[in-house]
């Protein structure tokens, strides 16, 4: 089945698959020396069911700290964020969160690293070999199930951050510059291996990303954020089929206008914005 | 496989100089042969002593002590610096007087120790628990703190339930530092429980030396060190060996 043909029906037709997020009025402040720092300020963002959604921004700009929040990681926020219908208040393996370090365990094998996410769920302790295997394989990382962290290459451990988080079959994938450390060869390898990954499971995905070229090329959506304190500035749509070519003219425009909103200096409060929004087809 | 043999040969070449120096400076005559005695008359000594179990029997009292005291000393070591690496409150109230403790040398405990304990057997046990306690709850301290907030975050992110996060993820994370305590704090034990029995003991290895030392019988006494840095040089590469098998996973 073609997940475009589903974004182009309305809602109304009952998508077939969960993974809507909600986030409603969210804003987050850190406590710095004593004083309170702003650093995210009134997010309003629906994703839908199986949406591919990235967010680029300035260094700084919370980025990270919103993942962290859908992640359950950090709960101490004002506003809402919502999973199918459902609040979220702390972690839950419907929900997976990959950082931009790999974060394997050094003392574990590749295959004791991705069966570690599966300690706490659901599925039967029989299966899970045979699934931890299955996901290594889709990484292409067969024939590595023994190695160590640091036997592998950096692209390697970072597919195989990618296998674990995804072994728990989350609805949400949430991805935190997940190629950032890596090469430019490598990195537009995995970027394939992500989309068809995505395309076969369907999972909803919102990334953060440096790279606007990888935003456009994997996404449905871009989001430009902007700082101090960190909210959306504007929404770009990427209304193009999957899997898509990287030489598309239209993906060079789209880039070309996300990088010269990015470099414009940030407009001040009260001055109307250029936003453009995407038509109201919220799920719920 | 060359290069090791030619490496251990390597470190074997100043200890080979040293006993020929040793063996030609008493040769010559330079001090009195019951002060400096020739190598031979060592080697002799200590297959005599071997010989006639007498060795056997002081070595095994001395690394009883050690194994008993070093077992106390570490466990408990290990239980104090966990606890304070993970309760604010167990630091803010032991962590200050610890740290003061623990620049105390052991040695000058001893006075103390012996008014209060006496020069028995559980004296010398104490001492060596005490010399262990300090060094591996440092590392156990170490350990626990040092545990990047990345890996308590990935096991909050899978809901790793509880007793595989000890096991599986703390535990590991804090073995290398700990391992580290654990070696040094057995080595520095056996040294301290050495000087105990110089000082007062009826057994044991320093013992033996002491009342060699009071007898004149000076190649007696060089046995005993050679045998107590032999003793102490094992313990430190057996230690090394263990944390070398648990710590594969470590980049070489
Ligand atoms: N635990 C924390 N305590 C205090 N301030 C924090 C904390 N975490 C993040 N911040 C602050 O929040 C702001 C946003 O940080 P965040 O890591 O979300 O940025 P980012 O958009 O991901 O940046 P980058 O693109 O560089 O990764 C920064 O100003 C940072 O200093
Ligand atoms: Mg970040």
């Amino acid at each position: 089945m073609n997940v475009t043909t589903l974004f182009d029906t309305p809602a109304a037709a009952s998508p077939p698959i969960d993974g809507a997020l909600t986030i409603a009025g969210l804003s987050k402040d850190f406590t710095v020396g004593g004083r309170s720092l702003p650093v995210l300020d009134g997010i309003d963002l629906v994703v839908r069911p199986g949406e591919f959604v990235s967010i680029v921004g300035p260094s700084g700009c919370g980025k990270s700290t919103l993942l962290r929040l859908v992640a359950g990681l950090d709960t101490d926020f004002a506003g809402e964020i919502r999973l199918d219908g459902k609040r979220i208040t702390g972690t839950d393996l419907d929900r997976g969160l990959i950082f931009q370090d790999h974060r394997l365990f050094p003392w574990m094998t590749l295959e004791e690293n991705v069966g570690l996410a599966l300690l706490n769920s659901s599925i039967p302790k029989a299966q899970r070999a045979r699934i931890v295997a299955e996901h290594i394989a889709l990484l292409n990382l067969a024939g590595f199930e023994k190695a160590y962290p640091h036997q592998l290459s950096g692209g390697m451990a970072q597919r195989g951050a990618i296998a674990r988080a995804l072994v728990t079959e989350p609805k949400l994938l949430l991805l935190d510059e997940p190629l950032g450390a890596l090469d430019a060869l490598t990195r537009i390898h995995v970027q394939t291996e992500l989309q068809r990954i995505w395309l076969r499971q369907r999972s909803t995905m919102l990334m953060v990303t440096h790279d606007v070229e990888e935003a456009v090329y994997l996404s449905d959506r871009v989001i430009i954020m902007g700082a101090k304190p960190g909210r959306i500035r504007r929404i770009v749509d990427i209304d193009l089929p999957h899997p898509r070519e990287r030489s598309l003219p239209q993906l060079h425009r789209l880039r070309d206008e996300i990088l010269a909103e990015l470099i414009q200096p940030v407009p001040t409060p009260g001055e109307p914005e250029n936003l453009v929004r995407l038509p109201v087809r919220e799920a719920m | 496989m060359t290069s090791n043999l030619s490496r251990i040969g390597f470190g074997l070449a100043p200890l080979v100089a040293l006993l020929l120096l040793w063996q030609a400076a008493s040769a010559a005559g330079l001090f009195p042969p019951q002060v400096l005695v020739a190598p031979a008359d060592v080697v002799a000594a200590l297959l005599a002593m071997w010989r006639n179990g007498e060795l056997v029997a002081h070595l095994s009292i001395s690394l009883t002590r050690l194994l008993i005291g070093f077992g106390l000393g570490a466990a408990a070591g290990l239980a104090f610096g966990t606890a304070l690496a993970l309760s604010r409150l167990a630091e803010a109230l032991f962590g200050p007087l610890f740290q003061a403790l623990r620049q105390v040398p052991v040695l000058a405990f001893l006075p103390m120790l012996v008014l209060l304990l006496g020069i028995e057997e559980r004296f010398k046990i104490v001492v060596v628990a005490i010399a262990a306690f300090f060094p591996v709850a440092l590392a156990a301290f170490d350990g626990v703190r040092g545990v990047p907030r990345s890996h308590f975050e990935v096991a909050k992110l899978y809901r790793t339930p509880l007793l595989p996060f000890l096991g599986r993820i703390l535990l590991p994370a804090a073995t290398p530092p700990v391992l580290t305590g654990l070696r040094i704090g057995l080595t520095r034990a056996w040294l301290v429980l050495i000087a105990c029995e110089l000082l007062a003991a009826g057994s044991g290895i320093g013992q033996m030396m002491e009342m060699a030392r009071q007898l004149f019988r000076i190649d007696v006494v060089l046995a005993g060190v050679f045998v107590s840095g032999l003793i102490g040089f094992l313990l430190d590469r057996g230690v090394k060996l263990i944390e070398r098998r648990t710590l594969r996973w470590k980049a070489a």
